[in-house]
């Protein structure tokens, strides 16, 4: 119930309003953009945060998450380029539907079913995150441990193409982590004698270098190798008008599709574009016209558009109650944080409660702002983003990024770090490792270690306590089980994948 | 052969790694080693280097390997890359206006413009605006030239 005071104590802030609904519009159109992404933009905005209220920056950034997912839709169905990865499903029936004059009509199913789904998700999240916040209290450092051990592996397994590669970006991500003095025992560790390194990696400057600098060398690498031309969509009037008999066959697959995005959600690391494909899937599955579906179906596009979404709101509770971002987005708001001194985990909720719900409201109303500004004017969104030459937008975020990582903490060491970190970033994109789980990692690693070392001094160095304790024990298993199952299935892709060429 | 150097690569650089942990200094009675964690980290990240390398020696006997042609661009990212080390680096030594009014052409250069007028506003525009957004709004303190600042200059 905490959620109606929250809920009226943001309407009545006119500024905080106006900040959501400043925050919907550039999520939409980062999102939009094509090579564009809502984790760049945020990362980006990041160091003007340390400037706002801890409310204002955190729903600042949250609804361009939100909104930046919702975004992507718009490039997906008008453009063919999904502007992020969780709207490549979206594509597959959007684009056509564009291609037939129903440009328009593609763009509503897509906001409504945003819409709705987002809130499934939120309200999910809003009834959920107290119980789960009760029951992260009773955890001690061995489950806590083990929680995080489970989280690595699945991270680290599950997203990307290389279960080997995966795991290797998340230990990556740990040992940079770990530069600097040990916070225990203040030892030196991998500081090679240099006073700078000694404070250690700042998440900020990370951030904005692989997310940011990073994004801006894959799109030069882009630019050279594509010069294809974006075919004009028809236009046919009728294509823009959505009724309810044309939304209806679709109202199962936006409800399935919130339940699906949600459940996902809760999993570290899984994230919204695991969550459209299975929607897809499971919507195609299940569909009274599958022989429609990608070739311009409807439900194909509200199928996927509820479910990552969906993801939005319950991605928020691992993070809130555990202090475990689930996504990358999830990895920002963390630093958001802890630059405003707030202890993210279980105590959040003895702690900050009241912010906490306020940040929930604040979500809820970035919704509401998206989808207006989604369903009267994305096709105007479009417009805008197509007049926006991409050789002058590229240099501009690339100047951004140094000045934004300098202005963080007013460190050149920084500046430094975020140049390193572009092209570290670029590296991994290039080879196939996986940045996401590089950055989650680099966030989790503090967490883990203390909660590792605090369990060896409870059992006098003995790793059995891990085993022994039954919750403990059950989260190491899930990991290990999650690496096994994704192994088993990148084998079956590819035994499937050697056949197909056998066969040829 | 893509996963072969890949492996070698990450094989050297955890071997560092481990060098790196096993510096630090052992535990005190009572406490907790203040290396376990990196150690770990870098032990394994060894044996997931072998793993790569060994499934990359495989690929290559077996004639799975693929062919990389992933060249295309490479050379100005590398070309990009070391503008924004010169750039990173000249903050400190001429502060953030003179490198930005200078970087600010090159790099619209490197992503395709060749609009000269819209290249030259970029000399004035670009420090201005961020000067103006970042250090004057924000109250950013701006970094400071040790060589020679044209900031400071204009300030007097």
């Amino acid at each position: 119930m905490e959620i109606f005071p929250a809920l009226l104590s943001v309407i009545t802030d006119p500024t905080l309003l106006f900040a959501i609904v400043l925050a919907a519009a550039v999520g939409m159109i980062v999102g939009a953009t094509p090579g564009l992404t809502a984790s760049a933009a945020i990362a980006m905005l990041l160091p003007i945060t340390f400037y706002m209220p801890p409310l204002f920056a955190l729903a600042f950034l949250y609804v361009i998450g939100k909104s930046g997912r919702y975004g992507g839709s718009v490039a997906a169905i008008l453009f063919n380029t999904p502007g992020t990865a969780a709207s490549a499903a979206t594509q597959i029936d959007g684009y056509p539907l564009a291609r037939a004059g129903k440009a328009g009509k593609a763009m509503k199913v897509a906001t409504i079913s945003s819409v709705i789904g987002d809130f499934m998700g939120d309200i999910m999240l809003v009834v959920g995150v107290g119980f789960i916040a009760a029951i992260a209290l009773k955890l001690g450092p061995p489950e806590t441990f083990a929680i995080y051990f489970a989280a690595f592996v699945v991270i680290g397994s599950v997203i990307g193409k290389s279960v080997t590669k995966g795991l290797i970006s998340a230990l990556l991500g740990i040992l940079v982590a770990m530069v600097g003095l040990d916070p225990i025992s203040s030892e030196e560790r991998y500081t090679f004698g240099s006073f700078e390194l000694s404070n250690g990696i700042g998440l900020v400057p990370l951030m904005i270098g692989v997310f940011v600098l990073g994004e801006v060398f894959a799109q030069l690498e882009e630019r050279k190798k594509a010069k294809g031309e974006v075919r004009e969509n028809e236009s046919d009037p009728s294509g823009h008008t959505l009724t309810y008999e044309e939304f209806k066959p679709c109202i199962p697959h936006v409800i399935r599709g919130g339940f699906i995005g949600a459940g996902i959600g809760v999993l570290p690391g899984l994230g919204s574009a695991i969550a459209a494909f299975i929607s897809y899937g499971e919507g195609k599955r299940r569909a009274k016209n599958p022989e429609q579906w990608g070739k311009g179906a409807l439900e194909g596009v509200a199928a996927p558009e509820a479910a990552n979404n969906a993801v939005s709101g319950p991605s928020m509770a691992p993070l809130l109650t555990l202090g475990i971002p689930g996504s990358t987005i999830g990895a920002i708001l963390l630093g958001v944080f802890l630059i405003h001194g707030i202890q993210v985990g279980p105590t959040l909720f003895l702690t900050d409660k009241e912010l906490v719900y306020q940040l929930f409201a604040c979500g809820m109303l970035g919704i509401f702002a998206y989808g207006i500004i989604g369903y009267f004017g994305a096709t105007q969104v479009a417009r805008l983003i197509l007049k926006v030459p991409v050789n002058v937008l590229y240099p501009l975020i690339f100047l951004t990024a140094f000045v934004a990582a300098y202005s963080a903490r007013g460190s050149m060491f920084d500046v430094t770090v975020m140049t390193v970190a572009g092209f570290v970033g670029w590296l991994m994109r290039k080879f196939d490792f996986n940045v996401a789980a590089f950055v989650i990692s680099f966030v989790l690693a503090k967490g883990a270690e203390e909660t590792l070392r605090q369990s060896l001094l409870m059992s006098d160095g003995g790793a059995l306590i891990f085993v022994e304790r039954p919750i403990a024990a059950s989260f190491l298993l899930l990991g290990l089980a999650a690496m096994g199952f994704r192994i088993r299935s990148i084998m079956k892709e590819r035994r499937i994948a050697e056949g197909g060429l056998g066969d040829a | 052969m893509r996963d072969v150097v890949e492996g070698i690569v990450l094989a050297l650089f955890s071997l560092v790694a481990i060098w790196g942990a096993w510096q630090v200094p052992a535990a005190s009675p009572g406490d907790t080693w203040a290396g376990i964690v990196p150690f770990a980290a870098s032990v394994a990240l060894l044996a997931l280097s072998g793993l790569l390398l060994l499934g990359g020696l495989r690929a290559t006997q077996t004639g799975h390997d693929v062919a990389e042609g992933g060249g295309t661009g490479t050379l100005d990212i590398l070309i990009l890359f070391a503008v924004a080390l010169i750039y990173q680096q000249s903050f400190r030594w001429f502060g953030y206006v003179l490198p930005t009014a200078i970087v600010a052409p090159v790099v619209l250069y490197i992503f395709g413009v060749r609009n000269w007028i819209g290249m030259a506003a970029s000399v004035v525009v670009c420090p201005l605006i961020f000067h103006i957004i970042f250090f004057e709004l924000l109250g950013v303190f701006p970094p400071y030239g040790e060589v020679f600042d044209l900031l400071d200059w204009f300030r007097g």
